[in-house]
């Protein structure tokens, strides 16, 4: 049984990291920009989504409207700013640690340091009775709706003109722009998707992890640990690192609690040591 | 355009500014005592800020190793003199400064066989994650460290010379740590290893195929920049009379490289301008508005790398050198 659990609890929590590592390994595996921001976005993702919730919204509608206005926020980061450093992937960089600063300060300045923690829409509260055990229903809700983002990338990147163009762009980002394709257009799409994804995942998961302001580095760090064990440039790579470092934590938890962190940074270190590009990675070209 | 800035360097010196050395040294020697102690204090920390950036700009600017765990170093150099200040009741100033060393060096060498597995911006991610393990490691180890109270009531460094160390004294010993660790970099920098260190920035595979083991100058120079974190580290540790997880967060890692950036990552003397530049400031902002600190730095530092382009300090030498063509100053 208590495997059971931990294991229920290391997929959900998987679940949740996988939004939001897509989004990450999106912005970074197609467009070369490592976006350390993306914590922050979580985060503002949560608190838009809460306060939303709170003036009566309701649960989808609040987080599809937290995504969007977080997707926003991409854009903008993406027309107003790295536009200005095309292929300068340092300073790219450096551009999203300064908005760290400020974003990590405006959430501070509008929501107060307190701790909240979110609400499951009303059919989804309570508990559901597994064989020997009982088991939260959102816990189980969130590991169905991780699945279907997974499904709806991977059709995304496999089936559709959008994901043809994305994996050209990886291999040879100047030929597919030589190919007359609308590219900053593309880019946009990209950028406004990939921030949508962070900010849902960070309302998603207020009822499980709840939301402080200082959460963004913590969950941004866990983010980037996921997308180098899984691999970069494949949204089956977000999904296998999130499993893996949602179970490796839920596991750790249990049985060392002292050191659960530790065996996070201990799988990173193994994988990284065996296999650099991430168990299922291709090169990012930047 | 860096080549340039750096050629500056290099080119003779003309004797107006050996002058202004000049001017800038009787200063740092003779103006402190006559400053407020807040004043006294903000200097220290540049110099020893000052030397933490420099030590990060040695893998960031001469050899393009992108590191965002740079404060690991820093802790690390911090942690081990406390330990041994706290813990084994040794007081002497030395032993801690060597343990600091060897304790950065270490450090050092796990994370350059980790993280020099991997290049660019893979770099960063590892580098990110494996300070941030150092971080909980110092949260964790409650008996050790102190857990997240880190351990305090450090008292000023016993140098052995038979007098107790004073707020005033302490400068003069920064000060010195200060002058002999930017003469050593310097040294390091423009020595046959640090034109090799640039030539690695600038093309590593061209470097491999005229036959240098990339590798190893890369891990070399990890270990050099951890070695002169620690001593920042240490410095910094006694100046705060104290030691927490906070010299590990990645917030310090993070602020180091704003230094970096700010003050220029292109002139050798850079990281010094952008350490003063983030600790005056911070002094201001604290007077008007210490809420929104951050949100001034994240903006500065916005700015700096949209439009001020390579940092204060090659503006700076760009414009002395406009200056001095226009007037002829030689």
């Amino acid at each position: 049984m208590g495997i059971a659990v931990n294991m229920l609890n290391g997929v959900s929590y998987g679940m949740i990291l996988f939004i939001i590592a897509s989004g990450l390994s999106l912005i970074f595996g197609v467009m070369g920009v490592l976006n350390l921001a993306h914590g922050a976005f979580f985060v503002l993702g949560a608190y838009i989504g809460l306060t939303l919730a709170g003036k009566g919204w309701g649960f989808v509608l609040a987080a599809l409207a937290a995504g969007a206005a977080v997707g926003l926020l991409g854009l903008v980061l993406e027309r107003v700013f790295l536009g200005r450093l095309y292929k300068q992937v340092n300073e790219q960089v450096l551009l999203t640690l300064g908005l760290v600063y400020i974003y990590w300060n405006a959430i501070l300045w509008i929501w107060g340091p307190k701790s909240h923690i979110g609400k499951a829409p009303l059919a989804l509260q309570g508990d559901i009775v597994l064989t020997s055990f009982s088991y939260p229903l959102y816990r189980l809700w969130i590991i169905l709706i991780g699945l279907a983002i997974f499904a709806g990338l991977w059709f995304l990147e496999e089936r559709t003109r959008i994901g043809a163009i994305m994996r050209a762009g990886m291999d040879d980002k100047q030929m597919t722009t030589g190919l007359g394709i609308n590219y900053p257009l593309f880019s946009s799409f990209v950028f406004f998707l990939g921030a949508f994804l962070g900010g849902l995942a960070g309302f998603l998961g207020t009822p499980i992890l709840g939301i402080q302001p200082g959460l963004s580095m913590d969950i941004l760090l866990i983010a980037i640990i996921v997308i180098v064990v899984g691999g970069v440039g494949h949204v089956a790579g977000a999904l296998l690192g999130a499993l893996l470092i949602g179970v490796v934590d839920a596991f750790g938890k249990a049985y060392f609690p002292d050191f659960a962190l530790f065996t996070v940074y201990l799988a990173m270190i193994v994988i990284l040591l065996s296999k650099p590009s991430g168990l299922l990675g291709r090169r990012v070209n930047s | 355009m860096n080549e340039n800035a750096r050629e500056m360097e290099i080119r003779h010196k003309p004797f107006t500014v050996y002058g202004a050395y000049l001017l800038l040294a009787a200063l740092c020697l003779f103006l402190p005592p006559f400053l407020p102690d807040y004043a006294q204090s903000m200097i220290v920390k540049v110099f020893i800020y000052g030397i933490f950036a420099l030590s990060l700009n040695l893998l960031f600017g001469y050899t393009g190793l992108f590191s965002l765990g740079h404060a690991a170093f820093f802790g690390v150099g911090a942690y081990t003199a406390a330990i041994l200040i706290s813990r084994l009741g040794i007081e002497s100033f030395w032993p801690g400064l060597a343990a600091s060393l060897i304790g950065a060096a270490i450090c050092a060498v796990c994370f350059g066989i980790v993280a020099l597995q991997v290049s660019g911006i893979y770099f960063l991610l590892v580098t990110l994650a494996m300070g941030q393990l150092l971080y909980s490691a110092a949260i964790k180890l409650r008996s050790l460290a102190g857990g997240s109270n880190g351990i305090v009531a450090i008292p000023y460094p016993n140098i052995g010379l038979g007098f107790t160390m004073t707020p005033g004294s302490f400068y003069y010993l920064v000060l010195v740590f200060f002058v002999v660790c930017v003469f050593l970099l310097y040294r390091v920098v423009n020595s046959p290893f640090g034109q090799i260190l640039q030539g690695i920035r600038g093309d590593e595979r061209r470097m491999r195929a005229l036959g240098y083991n990339t590798w190893r100058y890369k891990f070399t120079s990890v270990i050099i920049g951890a070695l002169f974190a620690g001593v920042a580290g240490d410095l910094s540790m006694y100046q705060n009379g104290f030691v927490g997880p906070g010299h590990l967060d990645v917030l310090t890692s993070t602020s180091v490289m704003l230094m970096v950036i700010l003050g220029s990552d292109r002139v050798f003397w850079g990281p010094i301008l952008g350490a003063a530049l983030v600790v005056f400031l911070e002094y201001f902002a604290s007077l008007y508005t210490p809420e929104r600190w951050p949100m001034i730095l994240g903006g500065a530092f916005l700015l700096s790398v949209t439009f001020l382009r390579g940092g204060a300090a090659l503006h700076l030498v760009r414009l002395w050198e406009r200056l001095r063509k226009r007037h002829g100053i030689a």
